[in-house]
Order: structure tokens, then C-alpha cells, then sequence
């Protein structure tokens, strides 16, 4: 009868070992970056759980084409995941309709200082963080070392001149000498490399639109007359960022600007090709732009604690590493930039000795439409239907509309 | 008042989206969906003052003419080399038909990799003949793009106004055409006075249903163009998706909703009132 007991008793303490008090379970929604960021999310969620037993996170990878789409239906319908990888420059909207819950009271001591100061601003508004800098990116020039060397830049061309200089060359010789890019994402970005390295602003301090300055106008008059020269690859209205990489990797391309992603590809893609890559031609002055996506936390969510205990697992240098690494992307905690592998790439350090000039995507509400409205103007320019002058100014006026001004 | 459970279920199936979608129409609305005030007809003025979607509008009508005249056009005379019996016909069928087996996003994927400037099927081809000297940029410019995404419009409605057809063209007894011939018509006469009007309550179907599914047909112009470039190549439909999901502006999408919404009704309206008449 005794022995019953105790076995009883055993039997119990085994079962309150296997099922803790209480499983929770933290869902997310992540960006599919590439074919790996499934992989390492179940894999870090599956480490996790190792450490936490009692919270469990579940995976949702989702295309970043169709990410912002999933994430308003699932949000007007009440179904939102707990965590969600944002593009930052959507964060206002999430902040404005009380949907990101603020991150300060959630996070241990000393969390917040793990980031680079440059990366978790533009996740801050108001004072509050909303918003922690899962991958960060800048732009730079990657430039393909036999067709320069030809075109008598061994090193690359550092100016715009001599950017044009060398597509003249390329293009006697047959090839494509600067990629531009008009259709799909970020065609209103590479109109701004240009502008900004002619001094110009996207917007003043006032938020207005301040695209179609002068320097605007000589930017995107640049680019018309490059491509009416044929120092471009024929029609970038057809070419998206991916297909003008197709064209760079095939080395079918002088010249073209885009981000550190596209090392990890010609890597695994077209390890033969001899490139280089050095910052934004320079105009006037130098900039670059940088874009960092982040991890918000909805407000509605019900495992606020062992949501963020995840963020901070995430946030460890280990995680990090493997994370930036795997994807191709700039560190963007202090930790995980003293690894070598950041710290001994030399492609990579020109990415990093950018950030000091680098833009960020304002945390406006309109920026989609502004990029938009300057998108348009760049096609109908590139089009042969109007002026840069008059497509700008219309763009302006669209955007300001939407900015509210 | 047997049928009032499932009228009722009808009229909530259809009558609750169709009064979110007047409330989203008359409101101040977030990207999110959250309501932050009355807006009146703001969004309605905004909407048809937008240069945007009166060129969309114009285009969804050239769109939708031009893609559905063509397939009738084209639909007719396969039909009729279909309803003759010769040999391997079982296969020809099942060629016309095949398209109509695949999801039409994915055949748009699979058209958009065929016009290709650098390594696309077409390309190659007219190069191989000696047509085209230089790749010919298809999608790069509105005036090329838009006529290819109206060519495949056309290409994937055939099947199933093919099949239409052919079930009218079979309903057509055989004996008149004999009776015809020993009276001395000539084949196309029989086909302009026999087959194209016994045909005429087939062709009025296959072109209303027809009309409906090409106006609302999404994804042969997104999957290619996004509407784009300069937006010369948004009908409605794209441009509704464009406004509510890329820019977060459910409002004015809402909007446009009901517009699209009206129209389709007016050619289903159109469609009751022949099937009425036919009888």
C-alpha cells in the first residue's frame, strides 16, 4: 500500500516535469529574405524552447511582396501574430492606429544599448521603441572589375563623370555600362543616390517634398541622358533590382548600385566574377542610403513577457551572427560587428564606412506615396513623355498632398 | 416562408460586405482598417479626380472589348474546325482546352518569362527568323506590354468559350445543312445564314460571362506589369488592389470597389434580361 503511494506521488512529480505550468506560445510573422530565413527561425525557435521549455514559438515566413498585405488583413480581422518583421518605414502607421505596443517597459536593463545607435532611431517615435533592427542594409556601387579595367578604371569610378566616363568606353565596346533601375521597389532610391549626392533633400525640414529642387531635376536629367546615350542597359523601365542583379552576376553589367545582399549572391551564384564595391559616386558630396527593418510587437498580443524573453534571446550575439551572416546584411547590435566575419570582409567595410552619410527612410505617413508619385515620374521620364522638371513638380505636388502640407 | 432561412442567409452573405464596403467609402480610414471619422464624399471626390483611375477606367472598357472580341473572334472559327470530324481531333481538343487547366496567375508567370528581352521564347524566335535585329523590350513600354497582356487575355478565354460554342454548334441539326446545300448555298453562306444565327444565344452568353470574368481579371496585369510603367497599364482592378494594399488607403478603394461593383452589376443585369429573352 505504501509503495502505491509513493508511486503515486512519483508519478506526479514526473508528470508536473514533463507539462509545466502553463505553455505559452509566441507566434511571428518574418520577411522571407531568402531560402535560409525559414531554416533559422525554426531552428532558433527550436534552441529556444530548449532554454524555455515553457514557451514555444511558432514560425510564419512570409514573401516580403506580399508581407504589408497579410499584415493589414490579418490585422483588421484580429488574427496578427504576437511578433511581425516590419519594413521600419511602415512602423508610423503601426504606431498611429495603436497596434505596436512600446518595447521600453519589457526590456531588461542594458537591452536597448546592445543596438547601434544609428539603427534602433528611425524604430523610435516619440520617445518610445517600437521597433528593434532585426536587418540593416546600405547601398553602394558594385562594379565588375574586367569591364572597368578595360574602360581604364581598374579601380572603379568614384565620381559620376567618371561613372559616365566609363560607360562610354563600356558601351563602345558593346556592353552595358550603368545599370538603372525603373520598375518594381526602390526606383524612387536610386533617383536619390543621385540626388543626394548632388546636395539635394527628399524632403525639408518641414516635411515637404523637396525632391524637385534643382539638384533633383540635374539627377534625374543625369539618368535621361545616360539612357538616351545608351550608357545604360536598354529600357530599365523592364528591369527590376533583382533582374538588373541577374544582369551583373551574368556579367553583362558595368556598374550598379544596390545593397550587400548581392555579394551572398554572386557568391553562391557566380563565385567566378571578379567585382568590386566602392560607395555611391559622388556628385557634390557623399551619401548613401540605409534601410532597416524591424520586429514590432503588437499590442494585442497575450504573451507580451515571453514574447520579448524571444526578442532577447534573438538579441544575443550568437543568434546575430548566424542571422547577418547567413542573410547578407549589416550587424546592427555592437556585439556581433566585433565578429570577424564583419570586421575582416573589405566589401563589407565599405558598406559599414558609409553609414556616416547614410539616409534613412523618414518615418513620415505618405512616404509610400511619395515614392510612389516619384516612381511614376521617373518611368514617364524615362518614357519620353514629359520633362524632369515638370514630372517632378507634378510628383511634388502629389506627394505633398499625401504628406499633408 | 420556406425558403426565408437561406434568403436570409443570402442577403447577409451579400449585404454585410457590400455595407462595410459604403461605410469604408464614407469614412477616414486608416491603413488598418480603423475607422478615425466621417469623411462624406471626400473619398468619392478624390477618386474621380484622380488622373489615375479615369485612365484606368477608359482602359478597363479598351481592355475589356478588346479582349473579349478577340476571343470571340478568334473562338468562332475554332470552334468550327473543331466540330468537324478529322483525324486526331480528341487531341486538337484537348490542346485548346489544356490552357484552361492552368491557374491563370501561373500562366502569366509563365507568359512573362516567354517575353523576356534577354532570354525570352519570343525573342529568340523572331530573332531566329530574322524579324527583330535587336531584343525587343516587351514589357518596358506601355504601348508593347499592354497589347501583350491583352493577347493573353485572349489566349486563356478561348477554352471556355470554345467550349461554349462547340455545345451550340452541336445543337445545330446536321440535316439543314444538307437541305441547304441541295438548295445550292455556298459554305460561307450557310455559315452567315445558318450557323451565326442559330450560334447568336451561345455567342450573347459566352460574351457576358466573358465580359464579367475579363473585367474583373486581376492577375494576367499584375503578375506582368503591376499596371505599370507610369501606370499606363492599371485597369480597375489592379489599381484598386494598388490603392488599398501598396499605398493603405482603404477609403478611396472602397471607392473604386463600388464602382467596379456597379458596373459588373449593369452587365449581369444584362445577362438576366437576355437569358429572360431567350427564354
Amino acid at each position: 500500500m505504501r509503495q502505491g503511494w509513493t508511486w503515486l506521488a512519483g508519478a506526479f512529480t514526473a508528470l508536473a516535469m514533463v507539462m509545466p505550468a502553463k505553455a505559452e506560445t509566441v507566434r511571428m510573422t518574418v520577411s522571407f529574405y531568402s531560402a535560409q530565413t525559414g531554416p533559422y527561425y525554426e531552428k532558433m525557435a527550436e534552441e529556444f524552447h530548449k532554454a524555455n521549455p515553457s514557451i514555444d514559438v511558432k514560425i510564419e515566413v512570409v514573401n516580403w511582396a506580399n508581407l504589408l498585405q497579410k499584415l493589414q488583413t490579418d490585422i483588421s480581422g484580429g488574427t496578427n501574430a504576437d511578433l511581425s518583421i516590419i519594413g521600419t518605414r511602415w512602423l508610423l502607421d503601426f504606431v498611429k492606429d495603436g497596434i505596436a505596443e512600446p518595447l521600453d517597459p519589457l526590456m531588461a536593463p542594458g537591452f536597448k544599448e546592445r543596438f547601434i545607435g544609428p539603427f534602433i532611431k528611425p524604430g523610435t517615435i516619440g520617445g518610445k521603441t517600437y521597433g528593434l533592427p532585426v536587418a540593416a542594409s546600405a547601398r553602394a556601387m558594385f562594379y565588375n572589375k574586367a569591364m572597368l579595367a578595360k574602360a581604364g578604371f581598374p579601380n572603379g569610378p568614384k565620381t559620376w563623370d567618371e561613372v559616365i566616363a566609363a560607360a562610354e568606353k563600356i558601351k563602345a565596346d558593346g556592353g552595358n555600362g550603368f545599370g538603372l533601375m525603373a520598375k518594381g521597389t526602390e526606383v524612387d532610391v536610386y533617383l536619390y543616390y543621385a540626388l543626394w549626392t548632388h546636395g539635394g533633400e527628399v524632403l525639408d525640414a518641414n516635411q515637404k517634398a523637396a525632391f524637385n529642387s534643382p539638384a533633383g531635376v540635374k539627377a534625374l536629367t543625369m539618368y535621361k541622358m545616360m539612357l538616351d546615350k545608351g550608357l545604360t542597359e536598354a529600357a530599365p523601365t523592364n528591369y527590376t533590382r533583382d533582374e538588373l542583379q541577374a544582369l551583373f552576376k551574368q556579367g553583362r553589367l558595368g556598374m550598379m548600385i544596390t545593397g550587400p545582399f548581392l555579394m551572398n549572391q554572386i557568391a553562391k551564384e557566380a563565385p567566378t566574377l571578379e567585382y568590386g564595391v566602392l560607395p555611391v559616386p559622388v556628385g557634390t558630396n557623399p551619401a548613401t542610403y540605409a534601410v532597416t527593418d524591424s520586429i514590432v510587437m503588437f499590442a494585442n498580443s497575450k504573451v507580451k513577457t515571453a514574447a520579448m524573453k524571444w526578442l532577447d534571446f534573438l538579441f544575443t550575439p550568437a543568434p546575430r551572427i548566424a542571422f547577418t551572416k547567413g542573410e547578407g546584411f549589416l550587424p546592427t547590435t555592437i556585439e556581433e560587428a566585433k565578429d570577424p566575419a564583419f570586421t575582416e570582409n573589405e566589401r563589407l567595410k565599405v558598406f559599414v564606412s558609409l553609414l556616416p552619410n547614410a539616409r534613412f527612410a523618414p518615418t513620415v505617413t505618405g512616404w509610400e506615396d511619395t515614392a510612389k508619385a516619384v516612381t511614376d515620374a521617373v518611368q514617364s521620364v524615362y518614357l519620353g513623355t514629359s520633362t524632369p522638371e515638370a514630372e517632378l513638380n507634378a510628383a511634388a505636388a502629389k506627394a505633398n498632398q499625401s504628406l499633408g502640407k | 416562408m420556406l425558403i426565408a432561412p437561406s434568403l436570409l442567409l443570402a442577403c447577409g452573405v451579400i449585404g454585410y460586405p457590400f455595407y462595410e464596403i459604403v461605410r469604408l467609402s464614407l469614412s477616414e480610414v486608416s491603413r488598418f482598417g480603423q475607422i478615425r471619422g466621417f469623411a462624406g464624399w471626400d473619398n468619392f471626390i478624390r477618386v474621380a479626380t484622380d488622373p489615375i483611375f479615369v485612365d484606368a477606367l477608359i482602359r478597363t472598357l479598351v481592355w475589356t472589348v478588346t479582349v473579349v472580341g478577340g476571343t470571340i473572334l478568334l473562338s468562332v472559327p475554332v470552334a468550327l474546325v473543331l466540330r468537324e470530324d478529322f483525324f486526331g481531333r480528341g487531341l486538337a481538343r484537348t490542346i485548346i482546352m489544356l490552357p484552361w487547366s492552368i491557374a491563370l496567375s501561373m500562366a502569366a508567370i509563365v507568359w512573362l518569362w516567354a517575353f523576356n528581352a534577354d532570354y525570352g521564347m519570343i525573342n529568340a524566335t523572331l530573332r531566329q527568323w530574322g524579324i527583330l535585329a535587336q531584343p525587343l523590350q516587351w514589357m518596358a513600354r506601355p504601348e508593347t506590354a499592354f497589347p501583350v497582356e491583352v493577347a493573353i487575355g485572349i489566349i486563356v478565354s478561348i477554352p471556355f468559350t470554345v467550349t461554349i460554342l462547340l455545345g451550340g454548334l452541336s445543337s445545330i441539326p446536321g440535316e439543314i445543312y444538307e437541305a441547304a446545300r441541295i438548295d445550292g448555298a455556298r459554305p460561307w453562306q450557310s455559315f452567315a445564314f445558318m450557323t451565326l444565327p442559330m450560334l447568336r444565344p451561345f455567342m450573347n452568353i459566352a460574351i457576358v460571362l466573358n465580359v464579367i470574368h475579363v473585367f474583373n481579371s486581376f492577375s494576367i496585369i499584375w503578375v506582368m506589369t503591376q499596371g505599370g510603367p507610369d501606370n499606363r497599364t492599371h485597369i480597375l482592378v489592379t489599381y484598386l488592389y494598388e490603392l488599398s494594399f501598396y499605398l493603405g488607403r482603404p477609403g478611396p478603394a472602397a471607392v473604386v470597389s463600388l464602382v467596379v461593383l456597379a458596373i459588373v452589376f449593369s452587365a449581369t443585369a444584362v445577362y438576366m434580361w437576355l437569358r429572360e429573352r431567350e427564354g
